[in-house]
């Protein structure tokens, strides 16, 4: 059995809470004071003249009763007004949380890749031994725990090298498609082709969108822009004699299942940014990005990066077209002379 | 070349070939920044990274004042390395590894709490001084035990495992005690200013228990009715046997034959 009572609690607070006198000192000689508690709560006051109800009138008519009703909710409605503003500035705030978008709403710039930041994104991570590519042997740092693990310095110059790719691409107003099919790459697909002007793929590449493109992609909408991206209506009946538009760069976020799109970009000669895992074919792409691509962070962390690095060529276009010099061939319609830069509406 | 396909590496060649046959009037725009940032080489087979154990040790030396830093590096295996696994990957090794395994299997049950693995930088480590073993950020854990022995074995001149081991070890009990004591006085505290808990988990068990003794006790009681009235019967149908063919015999009978005598 454990005696406590006999004992003052630990408790701090309790010290100072009003409560009843604990039993010891009640076997004391002399006198004791009982703590008195004086609450203050609006007691009714009683007017001068007594209120003689009348039985034929409700209660809610008695105005007397009423307004001293009102005038205490008043009065608990401004105390409770003075602590909440008392009261506000107490308690603790918290910061620096954990907020799992972030890296997707606001990525980090080309310049500010560290390989802190990789390793806390997870991109070293690569897969168990057995399941290797040994053409990717350069990339491996050392085995851990039966898993692979990538070389972040390596990771971070090819994820430079691709996101200067990227820039120059989109300074030059290529157009570059995001493929991301797999669970969950969405948001971070979505996001970079935002970020660079660009276009996305995640739900599924339909086969043959690049080697049978007037078949597949032949009722999709196209507008022809010019420098600063604005529509120009009286180009659109020749857009009819034009095939499908074919990306200037593909960026690839599971190599692994896109096989079929990686074929075609080899086959239409289109250049490609891919993210390499261990066990992935590195010859698939033009631009291997040896990293984790199972992880949703690491693949948002590069995918924002290199739309990071496509927003930024965005800015140089734009700054050059309001100089007057284009990074493509401009081509006029009769009389006027205007840049002309076909966009598709939808890529897929 | 062989079973490879080296299209997408060769991209910016056969755009080139492509516009001197005349297949494409204008080469693409990325011909020139291929050209400025080409791609890397591709299956080329290096020599990997080497992974030594390296321990740092302080000593006294007898003639000197000062102790000395000293690294020790782990040998090399005597047996070398089959000349089919020149190029493999090699497996990487720290020093905490070892202390990592000894102190979990001493604590099993410190696996089993919760932790926090999210990094958003990666750079906590930099605010972490192992000098001292609670660390701003850090929850005290295991991991804490190891990296404060590993900072012991670095830094006091002469120490062994065992030595280290047991610093950092009485330092995180004492801090877990602590831990514990301050829980308790929270709950008395919050119970002292109007807070309720609840049953608790033994208080539950208590109850479920005390449900399934009662649902016993019912049983029980009418199984003990049951048999009393049983003996009853038959020993009311022994009184009456002599009469031969009636109903309550047929009953008694019966009964008989259901009890396993």
């Amino acid at each position: 059995m454990i005696v406590r009572q006999l004992y003052s609690r630990q408790g701090r607070q309790l010290l100072s809470v009003n409560r009843q006198a604990s039993i010891l000192r009640r076997f004391q000689s002399t006198e004791t004071q009982t703590p008195t508690t004086t609450v203050e709560t609006a007691v009714k006051v009683e007017t001068e003249e007594p209120v003689i109800p009348v039985p034929t009138e409700s209660a809610l008519d008695n105005s007397t009763s009423s307004d001293s009703i009102r005038l205490a909710a008043t009065e608990a409605f401004s105390r409770q007004r003075q602590n909440v503003k008392n009261f506000k500035k107490l308690g603790s705030v918290v910061r620096n949380k954990y907020w799992p978008d972030a890296l997707i709403e606001n990525p980090p710039l080309p310049s500010q890749i560290t390989l802190e930041l990789l390793l806390a994104n997870q991109t070293h991570l690569g897969h168990s031994t057995s399941r290797w590519n040994p053409s990717n042997s350069q990339y491996i740092f050392g085995i851990r725990d039966g898993i692979h693990i990538i070389s972040l310095e390596l990771t971070a110059a090819y994820l430079r090298r691709a996101a200067k790719v990227v820039e120059e691409v989109a300074a030059l107003g290529g157009l570059i498609l995001f493929v991301g099919t797999r669970q969950g790459q969405k948001h971070a697909v979505v996001r970079a082709a935002e970020l660079t002007g660009g276009y996305h793929v995640f739900d599924r590449w339909i086969p043959g969108s690049l080697t049978n493109g007037n078949e597949i992609l032949g009722s999709c909408d196209r507008k022809v822009v010019n420098a600063f991206d604005e529509e120009l209506p009286e180009w659109a009946e020749r857009l009819e004699s034009r095939g499908s538009l074919k990306p200037d760069l593909v960026v690839c976020l599971n190599p692994l299942e896109s096989t079929v799109l990686l074929h075609e970009c080899g086959l239409n000669n289109v250049p490609t940014i891919g993210i390499i895992d261990t066990d992935a074919d590195s010859t698939k792409v033009t631009y291997p990005i040896p990293a984790n691509d199972d992880s949703l962070r690491s693949v948002s962390l590069i995918a924002g990066v290199l739309g990071r690095a496509g927003e930024a060529g965005q800015r140089r276009r734009f700054e050059s077209a309001k100089r007057g010099v284009l990074g493509y061939r401009s081509v006029s319609l009769g009389k006027k002379d205007v840049a002309e830069r076909p966009e598709s509406e939808d890529a897929a | 070349m062989g079973k490879y396909n080296f299209s997408a590496i060769r991209v910016r060649q056969t755009a080139l070939q492509a516009q001197i046959a005349g297949k494409i009037p204008y080469t693409p725009v990325w011909t020139d920044i291929i050209r400025d940032i080409p791609p890397s080489q591709i299956l080329v087979r290096s020599q990997p990274q080497q992974h030594q154990l390296v321990r740092q040790r302080v000593k006294t030396v007898p003639g000197e004042s000062k102790p000395r830093t000293v690294f020790e590096v782990q040998e090399k295996r005597l047996k070398p390395k089959k000349a089919s696994r020149m190029f493999l990957p090699v497996e990487i090794k720290y020093e905490e590894d070892q202390l990592r395994k000894e102190f979990f299997q001493d604590h099993p049950w410190e696996l089993a709490r919760p932790r926090i693995l999210v990094e958003k930088t990666g750079k906590d480590f930099s605010q972490y001084d192992w000098s001292r073993i609670q660390q701003p950020g850090k929850r005290l854990d295991g991991e804490s035990v190891v990296q404060r022995q590993l900072w012991l074995l670095n830094n006091v001149p002469d120490i062994t495992k065992s030595a280290a081991y047991d610093i950092a070890r009485q330092e995180f009990y004492r801090l877990r005690l602590q831990e514990d004591i301050e829980r308790r006085v929270a709950a008395e505290e919050a119970e002292a200013t109007g807070a309720t808990f609840g049953p608790s988990a033994l208080e539950w068990g208590m109850k479920f228990e005390n449900e399934q003794f009662e649902a016993w006790k019912e049983w029980a009681k009418a199984e003990a009715q049951g048999l009393a009235n049983r003996t009853s019967a038959n020993a009311l149908a022994a009184g009456i046997s002599e009469l031969p063919g009636t109903e309550d015999n047929a009953e008694a009978e019966e009964d008989r034959i259901a009890e396993p005598a």
